[in-house]
């Protein structure tokens, strides 16, 4: 395993000496900051039911349609491209943990962004003194939550990168099943309100878990089907870059 | 002793098109081996099955007694592989690369750093260690690739075209380190830069169309397929009696006698093969009393040899072509 450490620092590396680590970065602050300015002005003008990262996390969806693809997207597409992915795989690594190690610098990238968001808890802390409702709990679940799906989002963005060696239809294909995943099913939950498929819609639906998540409720079940979900993809991803071998 | 590469009747088609078709060799420890071919003839494909890259379609492929299919790490423990085209990771400086590829070779940590220093200094890298390698120019560009092959001290090294777009003087440094690494590595390389293969390898494999057409080391391909070249004569004397003479002198198959500018005779003398008919030449001319200005044997290189065994392969597919057409 001290492999897939060392391909993880490259991996790291690599996002940050070229400007797509602050650039990813950078365009994901600027959209949950003013989401937080605009929120904390809306919740200023009176006494409201719901919480500041509540709603923060609730907006999960619109930074991650458009990191995910970001951070994902030259993965594998790249090193099939520029031929390194040769050089790679004639070391003695194997094909799993080249994937993991991809896999895992990108949900360090992913992790490290959300982090950041941190600030706004602090923000809210120190304004809101001792008193006020700024409940720890919900908060650190919530972020687990983020970090939850978001992993399986950036499984599923590695998978689509394995498909081609064309970095922006790598990037369309994970858009679109992000969109699918998110935004979709949401709407579906929507439409079937009552009956059997609302069941099965809700119980997959992102935001749904999301919710729960931000309400510090942690619920063994969606985890549970986020990571495995994103076995399945590593695992197809993994069989995909070694189909190379079986032709 | 076990060789170093075994491979028997490898073949490799992609959709049906053999790329490789029955390829039979072995490199024993120690040699250094050219894979010699026009472009396309399967020498990186047969690389890039060696390195375990891309699978054999059928046949058994062997590298330091290790089949490269089903244990494909051990192979990949035992070679360090330069691909065409050397790919590297621009975005990375010199000295990071190097560290990355030491660790996933598996170099174990005490030793890291004195390989990092020692490949840095057999390949000339000491002043661009810190340059991003995007930055180098494609000499010092093959040179990281060389000096990741040797990373990890491997016992085979194969490398791909090593010379490839490089400057005479760069091409020069390379072979002489090539040269040198064949005392302690055993080195597979390929090119279609006939000199380089013919300066640097004690055996030439000779690659076209996905077949081996001839296996042997550089001076005995010369003899074999060519009893050297012919021979050059400047004689002062009357054309056509020198002409005559020439011819009955034994060991000459044939002469074209052209007057030169100057009062000297320029005569090509076709030896028979095998033989080598300059004394009886001299003799002949100086027992006449003739001038003889220049005697000289043109020494068929190896790119003769290559372009005659290519056009040998390609008449001899022809007729077969046609001799099939002929049947039906």
């Amino acid at each position: 395993m001290r492999n897939v450490l060392a391909l993880l620092r490259r991996e790291l590396n690599a996002y940050f000496a070229s400007v797509l680590g602050y650039v990813v970065i950078m365009f994901f602050l600027v959209v949950m900051g003013v989401t937080f300015a605009v929120v904390v002005n809306y919740l200023a003008t009176g006494p409201k039911q719901v919480t500041a990262m509540k709603i923060m996390f609730s907006m999960f969806w619109l930074p991650s349609l458009v990191v995910i693809p970001m951070i994902t997207m030259r993965l594998l597409a790249e090193e099939k491209r520029a031929g390194t992915l040769e050089m790679l795989m004639t070391a003695p690594v194997t094909d799993f943990q080249v994937v993991l190690a991809k896999y895992l610098g990108a949900v360090v990238l992913y992790a490290l962004m959300w982090g950041m968001t941190g600030l706004y808890v602090v923000v809210l802390r120190y304004f809101a003194g001792e008193s006020s409702a700024l409940d720890l709990g919900p908060i650190a679940s919530g972020y687990i939550g983020v970090l939850v799906i978001g992993q399986f989002l950036i499984a599923i963005g590695l998978l689509t990168s394995s498909l081609t060696k064309n970095q922006v239809a790598a990037a369309l294909m994970s858009f679109a099943l992000v969109f699918i995943l998110l935004i979709v099913m949401n709407w579906l939950a929507f439409l079937f309100q009552g009956g059997p498929v609302s069941k099965l819609v809700r119980a997959l639906s992102a935001f749904e878990h999301m919710e729960d998540f931000a309400r510090g409720i942690l619920d063994v079940r969606p985890i549970v089907y986020y990571l495995s979900a994103a076995v399945g993809a590593l695992f197809a991803t993994t069989r995909i870059v070694e189909s190379r071998k079986w032709r | 002793m076990q060789p170093m590469i075994q491979v028997e009747n490898l073949t490799k088609r992609y959709a049906g098109v053999p790329a490789l078709n029955g390829v039979s060799f072995a490199v024993n420890r120690g040699e250094i081996v050219g894979f010699l071919g026009p472009n396309g003839a399967g020498k990186s494909t047969t690389m890039r099955i060696l390195t375990g890259f891309i699978p054999a379609s059928t046949g058994r492929v062997q590298v330091a007694g290790f089949d490269v299919f089903e244990n494909s790490l051990e192979v990949r423990r035992h070679i360090g592989y330069m691909p065409e085209n050397n790919p590297l990771y621009v975005d990375m400086r010199v000295a990071e690369y190097l560290k990355f590829r030491v660790k996933i070779k598996g170099v174990p940590r005490s030793e890291r750093r004195d390989r990092l220093e020692e490949v840095v200094k057999q390949c000339g890298l000491d002043e661009v260690r810190n340059r991003v390698i995007g930055q180098l120019s494609k000499g010092f560009r093959q040179r990281v690739g060389l000096a990741d092959a040797l990373l990890a001290e491997p016992d085979l090294l194969i490398l791909d075209e090593p010379t490839i777009g490089l400057d005479p003087v760069q091409i020069r440094q390379v072979r002489q380190l090539i040269k040198d690494l064949g005392k302690r590595h055993t080195i597979l390389i390929s090119s279609h830069i006939l000199s380089e293969v013919e300066m640097t390898c004690n055996r030439v494999i000779i690659l076209h169309k996905g077949r081996i057409l001839a296996s042997d080391p550089p001076e005995n391909l010369v003899k074999t397929l060519h009893a050297g070249g012919v021979i050059s004569v400047e004689v002062r004397g009357p054309a056509a009696e020198i002409a005559a003479q020439l011819r009955d002198v034994v060991g000459v198959a044939g002469v074209t006698a052209d007057a030169g500018a100057d009062d000297f005779v320029r005569v090509t003398v076709e030896p028979q093969a095998g033989t080598d008919p300059r004394e009886g030449i001299f003799k002949m001319v100086a027992a006449r009393g003739w001038t003889l200005r220049e005697l000289v044997r043109q020494r068929t290189s190896l790119e003769d040899i290559f372009v005659q065994v290519m056009r040998e392969e390609d008449e001899a597919e022809e007729e077969r072509r046609e001799s099939r057409r002929g049947l039906r």
